[in-house]
């Protein structure tokens, strides 16, 4: 903060509230209203901390995990088979001997991976083909929202089956099959939100002013149709891992020895009533994970809801 | 009126199974594998397995091959499985009631436990069913269905002994005499009423785990619908007309309070479908999708497709019984 150099106040936030009646009528600062959003979200709000910080874990998990796990999460070690857990094994050991505790640290890093790509595809094909969609309607609105419906016809871990099926087991067909069943659903999401600001004054005078089509529905329709996406994405990470962690289970996912959650609880399976430390943990870890999307996603929707926000 | 919406949403229901069938179809056609080789065995001779190709028309053009397939659907032919070596109509009739009597009763678990739960968190917020109602939603939904199907089994089977740990009966018990193919009615039926516990019993831990996906959308809607519900006018008249609350929550928030969670049923009957194939293949459950996970490693592409194919058909036909259901309860909606 300056020196103050004359007798007015000096805090800038607190002249305006005296001037304005305790109203903020003038519009924030950049930085005025990130600490306004913060405080938004996060006051009082423990189920958002709690969301926040398990989301924080995975992340300090997936990108940290494997260089800190404690030991080789792929290599066996004959002698150590199913112990429980120990000071030097925290989570037991697995039935090839290595270590659960260093598997789910670098377990994360996998669900991230395949849960970030799945996404980025999912939304880039939803974002462009429900954004045509919506924006220019008529004849290809008809045909892309008809395809798009044939997708949606199936639910949707059972055409990720069935596909995985076809393609043959492996994480990269996983990455394929849940793209292809969950661009539709951001598709009809995005088309929903175009419809509804497509008719904005604000569209409107943009086009008065010469605008083009693509310029408009890129620049100025997109940005405002967003929020909602944003909201999906955060809560599709945690189900994306954990449709992933569900093909993993029955096979068709992520093969022997990746440490990836759902194929570790499946080849517990075979020991769950001898060794209760090596199912329990991956499967801890995979539900705090989606529960810290849950909570955020939910908190998210609450936030940017403009219905909401005001309160 | 009704008459006409019922035509039109199923001409375009007729539009969305043909679509199903093409995806199904071209799923079995990118198949790494050759097909025609997989039937004939690794150790056939190539002229065998031309003889094979030729014989299952797999050597004809898309198009032709497409118009087989949709007339094998129509005649719910869908070929030969591959791992049990029996039509594939005769496995899905004698797995289907397994997968029937599971989801079914899941739902009305779900619905049972989950809709008054929902009334009741929503008339007395923030008490400890209303907690107890919130922490439900929030695990129902993070926790994997199949590793509390195994922490279940790992419980109730392995250390109380309460419960068996899978299949539909016993290993040395008989089926009941089949009337309606679900093995708890049937015994009800025929009188049976040890058969129809050990049924239950049997029934009762997977259809839990299975219900407790769906519960929490089911509590969570119910509670928002309620709690809309009561702030509005037509309850407080309800109220200071002398109106009991029983009278007024049960005859007349209940009714509107419900209609959004209609909607939501037909989806949520996609998660339990999904669910399903997870939780009958961990309780051993003899159902289609156990059915089609086993076919996956034998590439019995077969069974894959046509389970794929049937529960695509009930999700959208069960669709079509919420819209209709809602077009019941709320004639203040029209379809155009």
């Amino acid at each position: 903060m300056t020196t103050p150099s004359t007798t007015e106040s000096i805090d800038p936030i607190a002249a305006r509230e005296k001037l304005f009646n305790g109203r903020l009528a003038l519009p924030d600062s950049r930085g005025e209203r990130f600490k306004r959003g913060l405080h938004q979200f996060f006051g009082g709000k423990w189920l958002n901390v709690l969301g926040v910080f398990l989301i924080a874990l995975f992340l300090f998990d997936s990108l940290l995990g494997p260089t800190l796990a404690p030991h080789n999460p792929l290599k066996p070690a004959i002698y150590d088979q199913l112990q429980g857990p120990s000071l030097s094994h925290p989570f037991g050991t697995d039935s090839l001997g290595r270590d659960v505790l260093s598997r789910v640290m670098s377990g994360a890093r996998i669900s991230l991976g395949v849960a970030a790509i799945v996404l980025t595809i999912a939304v880039t094909l939803g974002v462009l083909i429900g954004g045509i969609s919506g924006f220019f309607g008529g004849f290809i609105d008809d045909i892309l929202m008809r395809f798009t419906d044939l997708f949606l016809a199936f639910p949707f871990l059972v055409l990720a089956i069935a596909i995985s099926a076809s393609l043959g087991p492996s994480l990269r067909n996983t990455v394929i099959a849940l793209s292809a069943v969950y661009w539709p659903w951001y598709a009809r999401l995005v088309r929903g939100q175009v419809l509804t600001v497509r008719t904005r004054e604000y569209i409107e005078s943009a086009r008065s002013c010469g605008c083009s089509n693509w310029r408009l529905l890129f620049r100025h329709v997109m940005p405002n149709a967003i929020s909602p996406v944003i909201v999906q994405v955060t809560l599709d990470i945690g189900y994306a891992i954990l449709a992933t962690a569900s093909l993993s289970f029955i096979g068709l996912g992520a093969q022997p020895p990746s440490p990836e959650w759902g194929a570790m609880i499946n080849d517990a399976r075979a020991y769950f009533q001898s060794a209760w430390w090596y199912i329990t943990f991956p499967g801890l870890a995979l539900a705090f994970t989606v529960l810290g999307f849950n909570l955020v996603g939910d908190g998210l929707r609450d936030f940017l809801d403009p219905r909401t926000r005001g309160n | 009126m009704l008459a006409q919406l019922l035509v039109k949403r199923l001409i375009s229901v007729i539009f969305v199974l043909i679509g199903l069938s093409i995806i199904t179809f071209t799923l079995s056609h990118i198949v790494p594998a050759d097909p025609a080789r997989l039937i004939a065995g690794p150790r056939a001779s190539a002229d065998t397995v031309k003889l094979i190709r030729h014989q299952y028309g797999l050597d004809q053009p898309v198009y032709v091959q497409y118009v087989k397939y949709m007339k094998g659907i129509f005649t719910l032919d869908f070929g030969t499985s591959l791992s049990t070596l029996r039509p594939v109509r005769t496995d899905l009739g004698r797995y289907f009631p397994a997968t029937a009597e599971l989801s079914l009763t899941a739902l009305l678990f779900s619905l049972v436990v989950g809709i008054p739960l929902g009334i009741v968190s929503a008339l007395k917020p923030n008490t400890i069913i209303d907690y107890f109602g919130r922490v439900i939603s929030v695990s129902g939904l993070a926790i994997p269905v199949f590793w509390l199907a195994l922490m279940c089994q790992f419980l109730f089977f392995a250390k109380l002994g309460w419960l068996p740990d899978g299949q539909r009966l016993p290993i040395n018990t008989a089926p009941p005499r089949s009337i309606t193919h679900l093995y708890t009615i049937d015994a009800l039926i025929t009188g049976n009423l040890p058969l129809f516990w050990t049924a239950l019993e049997h029934l009762v831990m997977p259809a839990f785990v299975l219900g407790f996906g769906v519960l929490p959308v089911i509590t969570r809607m119910v509670r928002a619908g309620m709690l809309e519900t009561l702030g509005l006018d037509y309850i407080r008249t309800a109220r200071s007309k002398g109106l009991s609350e029983r009278a007024t929550v049960m005859r007349h928030a209940l009714r509107n309070a419900l209609l959004p969670t209609v909607t939501v049923i037909g989806m949520q009957i996609g998660v339990l479908l999904s669910g399903d194939i997870l939780v009958e293949i961990i309780f051993s459950w003899p159902g289609i999708g156990r059915y089609a996970i086993t076919g996956v490693t034998q590439f019995d592409y077969n069974a894959i497709m046509a389970v794929t194919l049937i529960i695509g058909f009930i999700y959208v036909f069960m669709n079509l019984l919420v819209d209709i259901s809602y077009l019941i309860l709320d004639p203040r909606i029209s379809y155009s």
